[in-house]
């Protein structure tokens, strides 16, 4: 049975068709990636499935359970991380404080607790510490626990975002356009991180990105959306000689 | 370094106590009194450091949470004969319940809407709740409330300098507990919700949840330093916890900045004791709101995080390592160094 079942998801905002009867699925354990020209409704497609918008019609299932009602942080409590296309990292906190911040949001510790610095509150604290460090050591970013995340260059808070998606222990991984303003040596590194990231930590993924080398080496699966449907779907080697996606994105430049 | 960082600022925290203690033992009652009526409005301060340092959400309805507080002790203390702390408890919760009732329409307001929302909410207490008669019902005429002083386990707090004393304590405290819920888990997610509510509430925080506890936390110190006000004065009237006190008050928190504790005791003093000087002068205290005016568009300009949370700032940066530098990665930078300097 696929972790993600989507059936028929359409969305509108005003005179626009974000999404068109979208029908996708994420086998567990999978790679899948989403591509399509800018605007094609990628992004809407994970606000969607985060919570943060409603679709107008269609189905939506995880891990066989309906999402329809389910507010976005009790997606994140079923095992939905995201990162941001356009970074939504906290800026004026440190790193560390980044990646503490899911792991508290799963805590049991409350504002009494930390006001009387109950030994509860500090054993939370100690620990929380402790796997946000090893979190930064695994994605590289230990050296820069201490600095402002919005003090980082591009690449460092891309995967600042990876490491605070990783944190709330996610069973399905949203990535949206994590080699955006990556140079090709970053993004090749990449595709290896994600690769150590389903083995260590047995996530399932949907890839967002425009950088072809990127989904064709990490995707098991493809989808295409174009105009907010999906126009192609299959293996990367068969996505990639489809006439209908070659034409969907070489339409878009002439 | 960051541990002698630590020592310098819980040096700093120990003489700012002794001072806080020994200082007014030198002083006439009437600033005494007086310095007791700094460290309350110092709470008031202590409040906004929670809601709008923290979880940046703007109040311009504090004194109407501290009115609640103040009423209640007022009325069950004089009208009642209930015990002091017990109604203080009860004034406490009840401006926290209050102050959550308050976030429910503000959840989805921020910025300039919010800061209307909690203007309407100031104005309505103005006009209605503690207009002339609405209490009265309740208590038997507001003008009969002689709220005495309290005793803290069997010591009378009659004397002008055990209350400010108790009161001052009651500051301290409160700080304390502020500053730890700042450096745990809550502060570290009302700020999250404070910096991105579309990643804070992805990573699972429930966004209501926690603005409703912000909120709660603000108006129970609110609350908190309304019935040791009802206390400090001896009677309770409407005119001290209106619309104008609550702008004012804001306004200086911002002065001194939100993001710092130090900034409740900085305030308090700044409310209380910078009116008594200009009353020395030949200036009339009508002068003093042009003043916290004057003193806003100066902090905003050469200070705009505020004055104490700047001067903090500048002197634990001289107690850390020298200016950070992010490391590696901005080869492309160095590269372009280089080559300018060949």
């Amino acid at each position: 049975m696929a972790l993600l079942d989507l059936e028929d998801v359409s969305i509108r905002f005003g005179g626009v068709q974000a999404l068109l009867d979208v029908s996708l699925q994420v086998r567990e354990g999978e790679i899948v990636g989403l591509i399509g020209p800018n605007g094609a409704g990628k992004t809407t497609l994970f606000n969607c499935i985060t919570g943060v918008l409603g679709p107008d019609s269609g189905r939506m299932a995880y891990d066989g359970r309906e999402l329809h009602g389910v507010k976005t942080h009790r997606r994140a409590r079923l095992g939905i991380a995201r990162t941001f296309q356009n970074l939504q990292l906290f800026g004026r906190m440190t790193v560390l404080e980044n990646v503490m911040v899911p792991i508290d949001a799963f805590s049991q510790r409350t504002p009494v607790g930390d006001a009387l610095r109950l030994p509860t509150a500090r054993f939370e604290e100690h620990k929380a510490t402790e796997r946000a460090r090893a979190l930064l050591y695994f994605l590289d970013l230990l050296d820069v626990a201490d600095f402002q995340a919005a003090d980082l260059p591009v690449g460092m808070q891309r995967r600042l975002e990876l490491a605070r998606a990783l944190a709330s222990n996610p069973r399905l991984l949203l990535l949206d356009e994590p080699a955006a303003g990556l140079d090709a040596r970053e993004t090749a590194a990449l595709a290896d991180v994600l690769f150590r990231i389903r083995e260590q930590f047995d996530v399932t993924m949907l890839l967002v990105d425009h950088d072809m080398a990127l989904v064709m080496r990490a995707c098991d699966h493809i989808y295409v959306l174009d105009f907010g449907r999906v126009i192609s779907a299959g293996p990367p080697e068969q996505v990639r000689d489809d006439p209908e996606v070659v034409q969907a994105y070489l339409g878009e430049v002439a | 370094m960051i541990g002698e960082a630590r020592t310098v600022r819980w040096t700093a925290v120990g003489v700012g106590v002794a001072l806080g203690v020994v200082i007014p033992a030198f002083l006439s009652d009437f600033l005494r009194s007086l310095a007791a009526d700094a460290a309350i409005a110092g709470l008031i301060v202590l409040s906004l450091v929670v809601l709008t340092g923290l979880v940046g959400q703007i109040s311009f309805c504090q004194y109407s949470f501290a009115a609640i507080g103040a009423f209640t002790v007022g009325s069950l203390v004089a009208g009642h004969h209930w015990d002091f702390w017990l109604a203080l408890l009860v004034g406490v919760c009840f401006a926290a319940s209050v102050g959550v009732l308050v976030a429910i329409p503000a959840l989805r307001l921020s910025g300039l809407f919010l800061a209307i929302l909690t203007i309407g909410v100031a104005l309505f207490f103005d006009r209605f709740l503690l207009a002339p008669g609405t209490w009265d019902s309740f208590s038997g005429g507001t003008s009969s409330w002689r709220a005495g002083r309290p005793s803290f386990f069997g010591i009378g707090l009659k004397g002008e300098y055990a209350f400010y004393l108790f009161v001052f304590g009651a500051l301290v405290l409160a700080c304390l507990l502020v500053w730890n819920l700042r450096t745990g888990k809550t502060g570290r997610v009302l700020r999250a919700v404070r910096e991105s509510e579309v990643a804070a509430s992805t990573v699972g925080l429930n966004l209501t949840a926690w603005k409703l506890t912000a909120f709660g936390i603000s108006a129970a110190l609110a609350g908190l330093a309304g019935g040791l006000a009802a206390v400090r004065v001896g009677s309770v009237s409407a005119g001290s916890y209106g619309l104008l006190q609550s702008l004012l008050i804001a306004a200086i928190a911002t002065v001194v900045g939100v993001g710092a504790i130090a900034s409740a005791a900085a305030g308090g003093i700044f409310l209380v004791f910078i009116p008594e000087i200009i009353h020395h002068t030949p200036l009339s205290t009508q002068w003093f709101p042009l003043i916290t005016g004057a003193a806003l568009i100066f902090q905003l300009v050469y200070a705009p995080e505020g004055a104490v949370v700047d001067a903090e700032t500048r002197i634990m940066r001289r107690f850390r390592r020298s200016t950070p530098e992010v490391p590696g990665e901005d080869s492309e930078v160095t590269e372009r160094v280089l080559v300018r300097s060949s």
